[in-house]
């Protein structure tokens, strides 16, 4: 006879029971109806961690090679982690915002065509201009590129989810970004690795706590 | 034990679990019958009683619409709801302080 409890139409016990039964009804909601936030972070940290690490390892400062990796498999390696990182966004997006209609989720889906959109024109900028690069550029301008857009959106998801966690990552991988391009190819990839893999991977094991106590 | 009854609306323990989940949505949103009726564990014949209470009260918003072909019911806290469940949830807050800590009228 569960059922009778679950309807029960009496009121809780006392107040301490009815605190109890809000506060424990509202976690197993956020619990549910919301995703949790790993799934949106670390697809795209461990793609930066593993496909800049190999990058850096194939391709070192001062064309250092401190692993004879194949010449194509780093960039390969780090552009199907980003597309699976894309996808895994994508379906989480579906599931996040699947059974929930209204303002956020057309807050997710505008906020998701902004990502698909600025990226394609990156993209078609990108491969416009790839040839007339000096190949030792070539790498650290794709990458430059498409983090300050990733950067710059993730600032931009801050502004619209008043997330100051979110908007802050937006800030690191921004900074981290510039000082990638500063310090010169091969030790871009480095540091896109771990501060910027790292940092999104460090991000997404928190994220989920910081939201739950904002 | 205390002045003002709490709501009798909310103050049942099948509506006050409805608006607690419910309240985690964001202003605007609504959620899907069924996807509800999950996250409570309550059977669809159960939760309809309870929302039609809520409904009556003004403090839920029902909206029945199509997604292709099939029917959906939507469900959303309404402006009002939020104000009854957030007034709920300090009335008992306050009911939990100590007694000299209360104001005494």
């Amino acid at each position: 006879m569960t059922e009778s409890f679950i309807d029960n139409d009496q009121p809780p016990g006392d107040p301490a029971e009815a605190l109890r039964l809000i506060e424990e009804q509202r976690a197993a909601a956020l619990r549910r109806i919301h995703v949790d936030d790993r799934w949106w972070y670390w697809p795209w940290g461990f793609a930066w961690l593993i496909g800049f690490g190999l990058i850096f390892l194939r391709n070192g400062p001062d064309g250092r090679v401190f692993v004879d990796l194949p010449q194509w498999l780093p960039v390969l390696t780090l552009v199907v982690l980003l597309v699976a990182a894309g996808v895994l966004s994508g379906i989480t997006g579906a599931r996040a915002y699947g059974s929930v209609v209204g303002d956020s989720s057309r807050r997710g889906a505008y906020y998701g065509w902004a990502w698909s959109i600025a990226f394609t024109g990156a993209t078609v900028i990108l491969v416009r201009v790839n040839d007339a690069l000096p190949l030792d550029l070539r790498t650290l301008v794709w990458s430059a590129t498409m983090t300050a857009l990733t950067g710059a959106l993730h600032m931009a998801g801050g502004a619209i989810w008043l997330n100051r966690t979110l908007f802050q990552l937006g800030v690191w991988i921004s900074v981290v970004n510039v000082a990638g391009v500063v310090a010169g190819p091969g030790w871009q990839a480095l540091i896109m690795a771990v501060a910027a893999g790292g940092g999104m991977i460090v991000f997404g094991a928190f994220a989920g706590r910081w939201r739950r106590h904002d | 034990m205390t002045d003002a009854p709490l709501d009798p609306v909310i103050h049942a323990q099948a509506r006050l679990r409805v608006v607690a989940a419910l309240s985690t949505l964001g202003a605007g949103d609504q959620i899907a019958f069924p996807r509800l009726q999950d996250v409570l564990s309550m059977t669809p014949g159960n939760l309809s009683v309870h929302l039609r209470k809520l409904e009556d009260a003004g403090y839920v918003e029902i909206t029945k619409t199509h997604r292709g072909r099939t029917p959906v019911t939507l469900v959303a806290l309404t402006h009002r709801g939020r104000m009854a469940f957030e007034e709920y949830t300090a009335s008992v807050r306050a009911l939990l302080q100590p007694p000299d800590i209360k104001e005494k009228t």
